[in-house]
Formats: structure tokens, C-alpha cells, sequence
């Protein structure tokens, strides 16, 4: 029985709180953040005791798991404090906002020997999961065009950190981070990117990429990120090969279409297409991670899968910027 | 008024076939003939039009008053040039030429001979093309931001595929549709372009994948997607899309959606129909106006050079690998 601790009471601290729930091997103790109120509502609804200091949680022996959910430039902190306090640790992504923090975490983490894992949960998406079986299996031949679409309105959370490019990394690190580890994971690893975005334009809460990847396969992946869809959560994707294609939309892909007549604001609602599974994606991603901590396995995403996605998404950023195009790797 | 004569010049161009049957169905035209130089083929689309086959080109010009050239990419400029030194009206395929010297000579042959050159882009007379630039114009979505763009299809294999004749594979036949939409939309001029280009879906000598990044003069940015990426088994040809982001909103338009889908036990594959309306009709009614009427085309041959030269710094940034500026240095 793994005893976690979360840092972090955001939108994903509570995610990551209710699937620990449900396990037969883990158990949410704890949950810290530097808001006493938000820590203190987060904890009481998992049944654990809240906190507001980290060294005052470190200090509890029976923690065996730090979950940390924290804004992305606090990732290495904590990750850090609780490698050398000898926790097993997961993250979310993106891993960190620089490459020398990534690094960092991933020295501290071979000292410390205990598990390490990046939360790339696109991976325990039965449909990400589904198409790369496929592809494995040779279901487009060899891959040759890849086209990805995630996005959807503008997210709020915490001191709008979202909105501070310095923080988030804004959709290019942020969001379209999920497809960067998908792609690398399926078609091996990126050998250029070029990339635009709205990053040098500076316009409050409006942030839209378009990236160009070139995989060493040989392989040309495009993916579009956006916070600027207003017809809600938007995942696509297609893949060509010489032998086939296979494509998917969030958009026709569901079992259900939610459509209400009247919104809490009085307004026609936005149809919300839902597509429930028995057991949800980041409950078999913290399975796992839990799972590979009791028998002693190494995880399916390693430290470094979590930098080189980070490293793509980087170099996208930095191509959007210098409006050039920037080879990988950025660091060995 | 009287009808305005329309010739054929070779059919080398699938689209010739549809070109030809708008013709037959236009009151204001007289479809007076074609000719070709490969004359089975010739010979064939004539008696399936039920028209008069022209022994060659010089006949066939003394006997209209505008032509629509379907011939291979690399003859546009030959047979554009016969027709203006004929002083006959030019309507010609898509790509305008394979090079920018071609494309000028040209526009300056018509420009010498006083007759129009049309390039055909019947996108820009699609419907849904039509009321998205006015849903843009009007300011329904604030100010453009992005765009990502896809004109996709199969490989039509044949002359497209020999370089000497097509100039190119994938990246020139499919960019000049979209960026011509980019263009219209915008107004405002490409200034720059990165692209990946290669051969992944046939393993040959020709390019069948393209990704193209343009940067416009104004600051929008936008993809283009120019794959023969469609397999044999795709319900369709293909398609043309832009997705268009503003400040204020995004317009999707999927430009070939109008469709029904059919499943069939004849051919177990599922095909989709396309009960939309004819652009190619409409964009030849545009030309046959503009000839009746002596008035300038709508859709230029500077149009088809600026299209073409997109499609050109593809080819030059996939080689040097950096993106090219625009225009091109000649």
C-alpha cells in the first residue's frame, strides 16, 4: 500500500486525488498547497489532511509517494526536495520549464533510486493507446504524414498562470506537449522543428500554434495547438502511410452528445461530447506508476522520454521566435 | 450578343473532361472544338463531346474567340503564347507555368496582344469560399491570426509525375489552389516560406508529401498540407480546407463536405457523393463574361505567377532547409 502525498490542490491535484482513491494499492494521505483554503477543500474531500508546508509534509515518514501538480516552473523544486527525501515521485507534465531543470531532476532521481515518472497521460488514452497498436501492427504501412489538433477556450486556474508565458511555456510546452511524447513514442525521435505561434505577440490570454516536425524516420508531422477554439475540447489526429490511413476526432468519436437547451447562464449551451470509459486515463497512468513502485519495474515513461518531449517543444518555441528552423537534439 | 466561341486546347488535363462538359451545357458559349497533339486523345474526347476535332492548335485558334488550355504544366506557356499571338482569350490550368520566367513571358504575351489570361481557380468561385471571405470581410471572427490549410489527394500518376512535363509532384499541383484562397482572403502577399518536402508514400523520384509554413506581408501565418496522402480506398479525391483563426472566433471550412455517403456492396467501399455545386461551371461562366462583356478576368495571370512562386520557395527551402524570403530572386 503506497501512501501519497499531492502538491498541488489545482485541477489535476484533484484528479490525481479521486484516482488514488479508487485503488486497492494507494492511498491519498495528504494534500499541500500554498492556499490554505484550496488545500484544506482538496484534502477533506479525499479523506487526508492538508498542509501548507512542504518540509512539515516531508517530515511525515509513513509518505511513501510525492504526486506533484504544481504550475510547471515549481515541478523541479518539489521534485527535488522529495527525491533526496527518499519519496518515490511522479510529476506533470511538462516536466519543467527548462532544460537544465529537467536534467537536474533526472540526476537527482538516479541518486536517489526510487521510481520517477513524467505524467505523460496521453499514453493511457485507450485512443492514443489504439493507434499506435495500429500503427505498430502496420496499419498505414510505413507512417509519412502525421496531422494532430488539440485545443479548445482559454484555461483558468491559479494567478491565470497560464496566462504568463514565462510560467506555462504557453500551448506549445503547455498543451501540445501531450502530442509531442505521443509522436515520439510512435515514430521515434525528432531531428527538426518549425514552428508559429502568437508567443512574440503578447496578446492577453490568445495562444495558437501551428508546428512542423521532422522525425528521423523520414516521417513530416503538423500539430495545431490552440487556447482560441471556442466550440469546445478538440483532440484530432491523422496518420498516412504508403498503405493506409488512420484518423480520429474527439468531435464524432463519442458515444454521447450532451446538449442542454438552457445553461446555468441562461444561454444556449455548447453540445459537449463525452466519451466515458470504465476506468479513466489518468487513473491507469497512476495505476501504473503505483504498480511499477510495488514490483520494482522501471515505468513506461521514463525521465528522459519527459525531457526530450520538453526539448521539442523548446525548440518550437525557439523556432517561433528566431523564425528558424532548429535541429534536435538542443542538448545531449 | 452573340455566343462567345470556346475551343479546347489538348486534354492532357483531367480536368479538360469537366471543363468540357460545363462548355456543352452554357447557352452563352458555342463550344467550337478541340485539339490536341495527341490526337487518340483527341480523337476520344471529341467523340465523347460530340464536337468538332481540329487538325492542330493554328486551326483551332482562327476558330474561337478564347480558349481554355488543360496541357501538360511545362506546354502552358507555348500554347498561352500561340493564342495570345492569335489574339484569342486565354483561360489556363492550374499551375500557370513551372517557372517564374514562364508564367511572366506569359502574362506578357497576353499583355502585348491585348487578351486576357485567366488561371483557373474554381475555388475561389466555391460557395462556401464565397461566404467565408464575406463572414472574414465583415468582421465576424476580428482580425485573422492563423490559418491551416489542406488541399489533399491521391496521386494522379501519369505526366503529373515526370518532372520535365508537370514541374514538380505533389508541392506544385496542390499548393496554388490554397494560397491563392490565402491571398484573396488576406490580400496581402506571402513573404516567406519553410517547407518539408519528400517522397514517403511511393518511393520514387517525385515528391508526394509537402507541409508548407508561409508567412503573409500583414503577419498571418499559415500551413498548407499538400499531400498525395489520400490511400486508393479514401471515400473521396481529396479535399480543400482552411481552418481560420481570429481574435474574436474561427471559421472552419471543409470545401468539398457537401456529401452523401455511400456504402456499396458492388464495390465494398464506402464512397462519399458530392451533391455541392459545380465551381468549375461558375468559374468558366466568370471567363465567358468577362470575354462577352470586354472586360477584365476576375482571377489574373499575376494571380497564378504569385501562387506559383509559393509552390517554387517550397522546393528551395526543402533544399537549403531554411525558409526562403519572397519574391523569388530570379
Amino acid at each position: 500500500m503506497q501512501h501519497v502525498a499531492i502538491v498541488g490542490a489545482g485541477g489535476m491535484g484533484g484528479v490525481h486525488g479521486r484516482a488514488y482513491r479508487e485503488m486497492l494499492n494507494a492511498q491519498p494521505v495528504a494534500v499541500m498547497d500554498i492556499r490554505r483554503e484550496v488545500a484544506e477543500f482538496v484534502a477533506k474531500s479525499l479523506d487526508a489532511e492538508a498542509y501548507t508546508d512542504f518540509d512539515r509534509l516531508l517530515e511525515r515518514k509513513d509518505i511513501d509517494v510525492i504526486d506533484v501538480c504544481t504550475p510547471t516552473p515549481w515541478h523541479k523544486e518539489y521534485v527535488v526536495r522529495a527525491l533526496r527525501a527518499g519519496k518515490h515521485v511522479i510529476t506533470e507534465k511538462p516536466m519543467a520549464r527548462t532544460l537544465e531543470d529537467c536534467k537536474e531532476m533526472i540526476q537527482e532521481a538516479e541518486k536517489a533510486g526510487v521510481t520517477f515518472m513524467v505524467a505523460h497521460v496521453l499514453r493511457f488514452f485507450p485512443e492514443f493507446a489504439k493507434a499506435k497498436e495500429l500503427i505498430d501492427a502496420g496499419a498505414v504501412g510505413r507512417p509519412a504524414v502525421v496531422r494532430t489538433t488539440r485545443g479548445g477556450r482559454y484555461p483558468s486556474a491559479w494567478s491565470d498562470w497560464f496566462g504568463n508565458f514565462e510560467w506555462s511555456g504557453g500551448v506549445m510546452l503547455d498543451l501540445i506537449i501531450h502530442d509531442f511524447d505521443w509522436l515520439r513514442w510512435t515514430f521515434g525521435e525528432a531531428e527538426r522543428v518549425f514552428a508559429k505561434g502568437l508567443v512574440d505577440r503578447r496578446i492577453e490570454h490568445t495562444d495558437y500554434a501551428l508546428v512542423t516536425i521532422r522525425f528521423k524516420s523520414g516521417v513530416i508531422a503538423h500539430v495545431e495547438g490552440t487556447w482560441l477554439n471556442p466550440t469546445g475540447f478538440t483532440v484530432k489526429f491523422e496518420v498516412a502511410g504508403d498503405r493506409g490511413l488512420i484518423e480520429f476526432s474527439n468531435k464524432t468519436s463519442a458515444p454521447l452528445i450532451v446538449a442542454q437547451t438552457k445553461t446555468d447562464e441562461e444561454k444556449p449551451g455548447v453540445p459537449i461530447p463525452e466519451s466515458p470509459t470504465l476506468k479513466n486515463p489518468y487513473f491507469q497512468e497512476l495505476q501504473h506508476f503505483i504498480d511499477c513502485i510495488e514490483t520494482g519495474t522501471k515505468p513506461m515513461i521514463t525521465p528522459e522520454d519527459g525531457m526530450r518531449a520538453v526539448e521539442i517543444a523548446l525548440a518550437a518555441i525557439e523556432s517561433a521566435n528566431t523564425g528558424k528552423p532548429v535541429s534536435l537534439p538542443m542538448t545531449n | 450578343m452573340s455566343a462567345v466561341k470556346i475551343g479546347i486546347m489538348s486534354f492532357a488535363h483531367l480536368h479538360a473532361y469537366s471543363y468540357a462538359d460545363c462548355l456543352t451545357r452554357m447557352e452563352e458559349v458555342k463550344f467550337v472544338g478541340i485539339a490536341d497533339d495527341n490526337l487518340e486523345r483527341g480523337r476520344k474526347a471529341a467523340e465523347q463531346f460530340g464536337i468538332a476535332l481540329f487538325p492542330n492548335y493554328h486551326a483551332l485558334l482562327d476558330a474561337v474567340d478564347a480558349v481554355i488550355i488543360t496541357a501538360e504544366n511545362a506546354r502552358h506557356v507555348d500554347l498561352t503564347i500561340a493564342a495570345a499571338e492569335a489574339g484569342k482569350h486565354v483561360l489556363c490550368e492550374k499551375p500557370l507555368a513551372t517557372t517564374i520566367r514562364d508564367a511572366q513571358a506569359m502574362i506578357d504575351a497576353c499583355k502585348t496582344h491585348k487578351v486576357s489570361l485567366m488561371t483557373a481557380f474554381p475555388c475561389r468561385f466555391s460557395p462556401a469560399m464565397v461566404k467565408l471571405k464575406e463572414h472574414v470581410d465583415a468582421g465576424d471572427i476580428g482580425n485573422v491570426l492563423a490559418i491551416k490549410g489542406t488541399n489533399r489527394g491521391k496521386c494522379p500518376g501519369g505526366w503529373f509525375v515526370d518532372l520535365e512535363k508537370s514541374g514538380g509532384g505533389a508541392v506544385i499541383d496542390h499548393t496554388v489552389h490554397v494560397v491563392d484562397l490565402m491571398r484573396w482572403l488576406l490580400r496581402s502577399e506571402p513573404a516567406e516560406v519553410y517547407a518539408e518536402i519528400s517522397n514517403l508514400m511511393h518511393h520514387a523520384a517525385y515528391d508526394d508529401v509537402g507541409l508548407l509554413t508561409i508567412t503573409f506581408d500583414n503577419g498571418v501565418f499559415a500551413t498548407l498540407d499538400t499531400s498525395w496522402s489520400r490511400p486508393e480506398s479514401y471515400p473521396t479525391w481529396g479535399d480543400v480546407t482552411m481552418d481560420i483563426t481570429g481574435t474574436n472566433g474561427m471559421i472552419f471550412m471543409d470545401m468539398f463536405a457537401q456529401n452523401i455517403v455511400q456504402y456499396s456492396d458492388e464495390t465494398m467501399r464506402t464512397q462519399w457523393s458530392n451533391w455541392g455545386s459545380n465551381i468549375d461551371y461558375a468559374m468558366i461562366a466568370d471567363f465567358v463574361s468577362s470575354v462577352a462583356n470586354n472586360v477584365p478576368v476576375s482571377v489574373t495571370g499575376e494571380d497564378g505567377l504569385r501562387a506559383l512562386e509559393v509552390a517554387l520557395a517550397a522546393y528551395k527551402s526543402s533544399e537549403i532547409g531554411e525558409p526562403v524570403k519572397l519574391p523569388l530572386e530570379q
